[in-house]
């Protein structure tokens, strides 16, 4: 598919938390389909994929996890953010921002503006 | 931070990875539910819906995978796995398995064994207060008395006196503790009761001793400066050992007074348990006193004479001083105090004064006698077991081999279906580790039985008196030493069979297996037999040449005869009784033995022949020009009963014996020994010369008799006797003097031929003349004797166990290479007899294999076993004497 990219390693993790940021506690189903239509076409997702980047953060601490009941009154198990996960969220944010600055700078200087 | 947090869930979701499955099994389905769902009200079929619903969710079974593999540790379980296989592979070989834990629980177990005492007695610091700081003086540790203002190489020995001047003006020293070489026994009972006295070594410590040692009282205070002064009320510390098995740590004992031969003591305080003193000796003090009591408490004291060399020191040097420092300072010291005695220093002393000197050495281990006598044989003993180690290793590494061939078909099979090479050699590995933990802890128990045993073999336990400060258990660096030597031997004969398996090319092995001649393989398997047996051999030869060398130290010539003889050792001292009664006593004694029916005839001395101890004096002959200062004067004597020679059985060469015309009245005579007479006469007939122990003295006593020489002393059993002298116990000057000389010990008894004289008849008859004198041991003179060769005979002992152990599994080894190469080519044989080979063809073939391999250890051992035995040679024949 043209123009839509696999997601980056360690991006997925980023994505996720940011989603529980926003939405509050949530099943895999419903981060998955949260990260689908925020990038749409962009990117590529085998949902399975989720779980194991859940539970690496789950051993991190980052995000916390129990059963609960779905919109249809389903058992699903649902996440949400710890404290720890928001320290981290805001941490890799802003190391993402500054990383997209510098990259962004680098991209749009001109050669003349070297001299 | 993250990762450690990580790497913990980790480990717990390992153990819980059955429930961990089942929830990702519930999540799956969840998910694939709600997209089945969502599928479905896009209007699709239900069985599209589903499809859909999974392709979108990508391949389960390959995230499951990736899912379980972030979960545990794989590694972890990798290792589980192999564990479990290895154990499995072992439960089917039970016999393999039993035989190989049990070869190495006895390498292991020796080994540890020995490491224990090594530790306890080598390595070990003494249990006190920051032990690095402790600095003793004198490089080697000596006894018991020396006297005069000159010493010889160091001075190692100070009187009370240059204690106190070297305590006083050294300022290297935080503390600096004296306390005498020799350890007295002392009649112990509580004041007040009935009990009667029992014996208790004690030991008379400076009251900065607790301080500089760091030490606290248990219960109680401990000595303090305040307790050492001429004058102070006398207190004694008490050990905790006694306070427990004697008084069961009754509260009460502290503040209490206790009769020490007959001289009231407070006890003021209990030592921490597992203090032992600053020596480490088979007979710990059990009660600590101030030195300043000691002529309180010895009729002989040693205290105040300013020329009588008989404590050690110990002090803690100041911290960030260089010992180096202070050593300097303690020589001037020490040259100070010289220069103060000069006047009644001897012209010899002041010859020898330039060369005066003193050492430092690290004290933290305290008085080190014990390991400068034990060092060599554990040395010795180390050495032994870590060939038997050895042997152990090539004999299990080569039935490892003979498994690992067997099994190559396995290997080979695996390797083919693509398993991974690690894998594969990790299982042999593994195995051989499990088997080398398994033989470590069941060699820790080995371990701790043959301590014990060899503990108790060495410090026979005397009932009442603490044993020797070693504790059998091992302790933690012992279990550690047990741990990495299991560990080192399991890969040491795990990694042969490991890179074997691992160099299988799978087809061959697949297409060859069960097929061999002898020209495959079997190189590694052979040179390790040949290798176990020289080995062994090494083993055996020095356990021989030790047993040689023991029978030819209990066997030599010692002087005296032992059949027939019976020693019974005594004590009056602790009986209470003075000097002027002993001529009494010694009579009645020797009257009531000699009414026993089967005696026929009693003699009391000081020391008997081999005892452990004697007494030594300097000899100054008169007539002879006085001795230079580098001069040996010094001989061995002893204080005997009429008709002492005839007892033991020493034949008189010249003139005569002691008899009971020597009295207080007669003239002064002395008997003296062959050696006496060549070392202190020459060429001069000896018998009525004079000679003395003072050189104002020299006409003291006449000789009258030359004797042979007799070995009385076990310090140095393989050198030349040395001289000796003895005196008649009527002559001595009991009104005169209270010496501890005065108090006989030992009583010889021979009985007639053919008659046994039973230990209770001694002890009834010894009972008739004073209930209450206290009698140590009844034993022959042959079993005295031999307990000198105790050490000796251990040594020998473990060697030759050793030996044949090592011997014994070296046999396996070859059988089972043998056996081994036989069952391999049996298809060969089968060949060879279908072709006209008979059985006799056959079995030479076999035997030519096996014959061959002992041929090589000839052809490897023998220059090893020469070299190995005269390195045992040699070490025994320096230091039998150790």
């Amino acid at each position: 598919m043209r123009g839509s990219t696999d997601v980056r390693q360690g991006t997925l993790a980023l994505m996720v938390l940011k989603t529980l940021e926003v939405l509050g506690p949530q099943h895999g189903y419903g981060i998955a389909r949260r990260i689908e239509q925020i990038s749409g076409d962009l990117l590529t997702l085998n949902q399975g994929t989720l779980y194991p980047v859940l539970l690496k953060l789950e051993q991190e601490g980052a995000i916390a996890s129990e059963w609960g009941a779905s919109e249809k009154n389903r058992k699903a198990r649902f996440y949400r953010l710890t404290r720890a996960g928001r320290k981290q969220l805001r941490d890799e944010t802003h190391g993402w921002e500054q990383t997209a600055a510098i990259m962004g700078r680098f991209f749009t200087v001109k050669a003349e503006d070297l001299k | 931070m993250r990762s450690l947090r990580r790497f913990f869930r980790r480990l717990g979701s390992w153990v819980e990875t059955q429930r961990a499955e089942e929830r990702l099994q519930a999540e799956i389905e969840e998910h694939l539910a709600l997209l089945t769902a969502e599928n479905l009200g896009a209007g699709l079929p239900p069985a599209e819906a589903r499809r859909q619903a999974l392709l979108q969710f990508g391949g389960v079974e390959a995230m499951k995978q990736s899912y379980r593999e972030q979960r545990g540790l794989p590694l972890l379980d990798a290792l589980a796995q192999d564990a479990r296989y290895a154990l499995r592979r072992l439960r089917m070989a039970p016999a393999f398995t039993a035989a190989t834990v049990l070869t190495l629980a006895l390498g292991i177990g020796a080994t540890t064994a020995i490491f224990t005492l090594v530790h306890a007695v080598l390595l070990q610091s003494l249990p006190v207060a920051d032990p690095a700081a402790l600095y003793r003086l004198g490089r080697e540790s000596r006894c018991c008395y020396t006297a005069g203002y000159s010493q010889e190489k160091e001075f190692s020995l100070v009187s009370y006196d240059l204690y106190r001047f070297l305590r006083d003006n050294t300022h290297g020293f935080a503390e600096l503790a004296a306390f005498p070489a020799i350890e007295p026994l002392f009649g112990v009972r509580r004041a007040g009761t009935a009990e009667a006295a029992q014996s208790y070594p004690g030991e008379f410590v400076s009251g900065n001793y607790f301080r500089a040692f760091g030490i606290t009282a248990y219960a109680g205070r401990a000595l303090i400066p305040g307790d050492d002064r001429p004058g102070a009320p006398p207190v004694a510390v008490m050990s905790y050992r006694l306070w427990r098995e004697a008084y069961a740590g009754d509260p009460s004992v502290v503040g209490s007074a206790f009769l020490l031969d007959g001289k009231p003591f407070t006890v003021v305080g209990v030592t921490p348990p597992g203090f032992f003193s600053e020596t480490l000796r088979s007979t710990p003090p059990d009660f600590y006193l101030p030195l300043n009591t000691e002529p309180f408490v010895e009729a002989d004291a040693d205290l105040n004479k300013y020329d009588t060399h008989w404590l050690n020191l110990i002090g803690r040097i100041l911290p960030g001083l260089a010992p180096a420092a202070v050593e300097a300072e303690m020589r001037v010291r020490l040259k100070q105090w010289l220069q103060a005695h000069w006047n009644e220093m001897s012209p010899n002393d002041r010859i020898r004064f330039p060369e005066q000197t003193l050492y430092l050495v690290p004290g933290g281990a305290g008085i080190t006698s014990m390991r400068e006598r034990y060092e060599h044989w554990l040395k010795i003993l180390m050495a032994v077991t870590g060939f038997v180690l050895l042997i152990v290793c090539a004999n299990v590494a080569n039935l490892m081999l003979v498994r690992s061939l067997e099994r190559r078909r396995q290997t080979a099979l695996s390797m083919a279906l693509g398993a991974q090479l690690s894998r594969v050699l990790r299982a042999p590995l593994m195995e051989s580790v499990l088997l080398s933990l398994g033989g470590g802890a069941a060699g820790l128990a080995i371990a701790l039985a043959g301590t014990r045993l060899i503990l108790n073999f060495t410090f026979p336990a005397v009932p009442g008196l603490g044993g020797v400060p070693i504790d059998a258990a091992p302790s933690m660096p012992v279990l550690w030493f047990a741990f990495l030597i299991s560990l080192a031997t399991g890969v040491a004969f795990g990694v042969a069979p490991a890179v074997m398996a691992a160099r299988v090319d799978p087809i061959e092995a697949l297409r060859g297996s069960g097929r061999a001649t002898a020209r495959m393989g079997g190189g590694p398997r052979k040179t390790l037999v040949v290798l176990q047996a020289a080995l062994s051999l090494v083993l055996l030869s020095a356990s021989g040449l030790l047993t040689a060398a023991l029978q030819k130290l209990q066997n030599q010539d010692l002087g005296f005869e032992l059949d027939r003889r019976i020693v019974i050792k005594m004590n009056p001292r602790l009986a209470g009784y003075h000097t002027a009664q002993l001529p009494v006593l010694y009579r009645r004694i020797r009257e009531a033995l000699a009414a026993v029916p089967g005696v026929a005839s009693v003699a009391i001395c000081f020391y008997s022949p081999l005892t452990g101890g004697g007494s030594g004096s300097g000899v100054w002959v008169a007539g002879a020009p006085p001795p230079g200062p580098r001069d040996r004067i010094n001989s061995s004597w002893d204080r005997v009963t009429a008709g002492y020679f005839d007892v033991i059985g020493t034949p008189v060469l010249e003139g005569r014996g002691l008899t009971n015309e020597d009295t207080a009245e007669s003239r002064k005579v002395a008997v003296i020994s062959e050696a006496f007479a060549r070392k202190f006469f020459r060429k001069q007939d000896p018998i009525g010369q004079h000679f003395g122990r003072r050189p104002e003295l020299s006409h003291e006593f006449e000789v009258v008799g030359v004797v042979k020489d007799a070995r009385y002393r076990e310090e140095d059993l393989e050198q030349p006797i040395g001289p000796y002298y003895f005196l008649p116990e009527a002559q001595a000057e009991y009104e005169r003097t209270d010496l501890g000389s005065l108090f006989l010990k030992d009583i010889v008894i021979v009985s007639r031929p053919g008659t046994a004289v039973a230990p209770a008849q001694l002890r009834r008859a010894m009972a008739s003349v004073d209930p209450n004198l206290p009698l140590v041991s009844i034993h022959s003179l042959r079993e005295q004797v031999s307990e000198q060769f105790r050490q000796q005979r251990l040594i020998a002992r473990l060697t030759s166990l050793f030996g044949i152990l090592s011997l014994v599994l070296a046999s396996i080894g070859l059988y089972g290479v043998t056996a081994y190469n036989a069952s391999r080519r049996s298809g060969e044989m089968g060949v060879r007899m279908a072709l006209g080979a008979n059985r006799g063809d056959v079995v030479r073939l076999v035997l030519r294999g096996a014959f061959g391999l002992i041929l090589g250890r000839v052809a490897v051992g023998a220059p090893v076993d020469v070299r190995g035995g005269a390195i045992s040679g040699e070490s025994i024949v320096r230091h039998q004497s150790v």
